[in-house]
């Protein structure tokens, strides 16, 4: 009696916390889609269904600049995180060198200090370094584009060499050994056998790395120059402007595309393992 | 078999160590090996783990490079080459299959990597494949091969290179019972097709005896004795070998002339002329229980070796029985056949031991 008594309470308790977990995380999420269609020109109202604030969306030729910023951003920051997070990666798992411990410990930096800290730090360094470029080159260089780029690389570097690590570390370096006894030189050894090997973890962390820089507003905010404004900077500046429902449409676009990302990425991986089935199956029946 | 005694009378040297030493940090793993394994040869490297059988392969397949010595190929100093310089393959002790690739693509890889033309790789590729009997399974992955077919992909992989020796780092190791007999004989058989040296490392004595022309026994970093599985088995140096090549007793004596050892017990007796130790060392007689004959007391032929001494213990094996035997200062195993004709004895029994003078091996303790 009382044991079933006992086990019937933690059902109902964990059903309980399943459902105010899921209405917690998705609650808001509905809630936005549902007031970006709203004709009510305070952001949290309900007034009638309208598409209006898309069609300013499309009109908003500012927005549409920062949304170029971002991919564009994204893209050659992801890029240049990955080929350089990559390189660390492989540094500290295959190789020993002098001081291999420090750089280990230095590289996981930018994941453990605060994003602030992270922005005044670039802030101080661009500031001070293009005081010393403009003294001896007399070249004046301002914030911009570049400086975004640099400062997104630099912790993206450091996810990046996570992800792609812990892959590396799952992988025999008994392969890398056996292709430089096939005659493999280093750089064929790593095109043709670590590199296929590891590259789940290279597409998860350019992954990542592509989240984090569309994501990012503090860093950003502090290197970015006039005419480079990010997304998640400008949706963050008109919040302060005063809020319109634009926002909602905004949010719920970025929102669509990360799905799309992330569906793909998904869509990838099970197109890739029924592949690997259908080869088992297939030559399965010829044996 | 008379063919193979020529060939190893002419043969060069394939693979040569001169004073060949590996440190880690403090830690010697091979300390000063002097080794010529010949032409053609099946060379095994026999020794238990940490002994540095497995580093001494890894420097002559260019894994590691050598702390110190000199390390030749046919004739060809290559110490400090890569491994990508060097004609020998390995056959890794888990195979290490490139798991992103097929059968087919794994045994040419080498061949791609050296830019041999197209056409080449394929008919070559299908040699290989065809030659350890893998033909149908070209377009198969690793992962889904057993055991002994990626061991036989492994062999490919290696042998379609030609090269001039094939190192191979426990190769049977990973194999359940069965199957590592069948690869055995497999082994064997390829070498004698493919006519190439095969160098390989294992722990396993009974593979060693069974697969290779000749035999070096390591421990602690040094190469002890180098020879055929015979006089590996019938003639040990050292004790280790001895004791690590089949079983032993080991009787404690001093060596009083080239054919003579007092032992402990203060009787004589005659040994094969040794030359590995000189006159007045201290020495053991390795005595193989096999080798030990069992009777009752005062039944031992007049002329050969023999102690006396009190049965203590009694294990059947089915087609043999293994005796431990007390003598007053030390005890003996002894293994006699199990066979209607032979004697049956008990604990308990008074028995006497005795062998012929050429059963035993004078060796270092």
């Amino acid at each position: 009696m009382s044991h079933s008594h006992q086990r019937r309470l933690p059902v109902w308790a964990l059903r309980t916390n399943g459902g105010a977990v899921l209405l917690f995380l998705y609650a808001p999420i509905i809630l936005l889609v549902i007031l970006s269609f709203s004709a009510s020109r305070i952001p949290g109202q309900w007034g009638g269904f309208t598409t209006e604030w898309y069609a300013t969306l499309f009109d908003d030729s500012r927005l549409q600049r920062t949304i170029s910023v971002s991919v564009r951003v994204a893209l050659v920051s992801t890029l240049i995180a990955t080929v350089l997070g990559t390189m660390a990666a492989l540094a500290l798992e295959r190789f020993t060198f002098r001081g291999r411990r420090v750089f280990d410990a230095l590289l996981y930096l930018p994941i453990i200090i605060p994003d602030v800290t992270m922005a005044v730090m670039m802030l101080m360094f661009f500031s001070q370094s293009f005081n010393v470029v403009d003294a001896v080159f007399g070249l004046g260089i301002s914030k911009g584009f570049g400086t975004i780029v640099v400062s997104h690389v630099a912790f993206n570097i450091a996810f990046v060499s996570v992800v792609v690590r812990a892959r590396i570390a799952g992988m025999n370096a008994t392969l890398e050994q056996a292709a430089s006894d096939l005659y493999a030189s280093r750089w064929q050894a790593f095109r043709y056998v670590t590199l296929p090997l590891i590259a789940p973890g290279v597409f998860g962390g350019a992954l990542l790395a592509l989240t984090l820089s569309l994501d990012d507003v503090v860093v950003t905010q502090f290197v970015a120059g006039p005419g480079s404004t990010t997304l998640p900077v400008y949706v963050f500046s008109l919040i302060r402007k005063g809020v319109t429902p634009t926002i909602n449409s905004v949010s719920v676009i970025m929102l669509v595309a990360s799905l799309i990302l992330v569906a793909g990425s998904v869509a990838l991986q099970r197109a890739n393992a029924s592949r690997g089935r259908q080869q088992l199956q297939t030559s399965g029946g010829t044996s | 078999m008379n063919e193979i005694t020529e060939s190893q009378n002419q043969r060069s040297a394939a693979v040569s160590l001169r004073g060949i030493s590996k440190f880690f940090d403090d830690v010697t793993a091979v300390d000063s090996v002097d080794l010529d394994i010949g032409d053609s040869e099946f060379f095994a490297l026999l020794g238990p783990s940490g002994c540095g059988k497995t580093t001494t392969l890894r420097m002559i397949a260019g894994l590691e490079i050598p702390s110190a010595g000199s390390l030749q190929i046919f004739g060809e100093e290559v110490g400090s080459l890569p491994p990508n310089k060097r004609p020998v393959n390995t056959v890794f002790q888990n195979y290490a299959l490139f798991p992103h690739m097929s059968v087919a693509d794994n045994v040419a890889f080498g061949l791609k990597m050296r830019k041999i033309p197209k056409s080449e790789i394929s008919t070559r590729v299908h040699e290989a494949i065809s030659l350890v009997r893998m033909t149908g399974m070209e377009d198969r992955r690793p992962n889904q091969l057993s055991g002994g077919q990626q061991q036989r992909v492994a062999l490919a992989r290696a042998l379609v290179n030609r090269p001039k020796v094939l190192l191979l780092d426990e190769p049977l190791a990973a194999l359940d019972l069965k199957l590592r007999q069948e690869m055995q004989f497999e082994l064997k058989q390829l070498q004698r097709e493919v006519g190439i040296t095969f160098v390989f490392v294992t722990h396993d004595q009974e593979e060693a005896l069974a697969l290779s022309d000749r035999i070096g026994v390591m421990n602690d970093g040094r190469l002890l004795q180098v020879g055929t599985p015979e006089e590996m088995y019938d003639a040990p140096i050292d004790r280790f070998v001895a004791d690590f090549i089949g079983r032993s007793n080991f009787l404690n004596g001093t060596l009083e002339s080239a054919e003579v050892v007092c032992l402990a017990n203060g009787q004589r007796i005659r040994v094969p002329e040794v030359d590995a130790v000189s006159i007045g060392d201290e020495v053991q007689v390795s005595l193989r229980p096999e080798r030990v004959m069992i009777g009752d007391l005062d039944s031992a032929p007049h002329d050969s070796a023999q102690l006396s001494g009190t049965v203590d213990t009694e294990t059947f094996l089915g087609n043999s029985v293994v005796y431990r035997v007390a003598l007053d200062w030390m005890t003996i195993e002894v293994e006699a056949d199990h066979r209607p004709d032979v004697e049956r004895y008990h604990a308990g029994d008074r028995v006497d031991l005795w062998w012929r003078d050429d059963a035993v091996a004078v060796v270092r303790p």
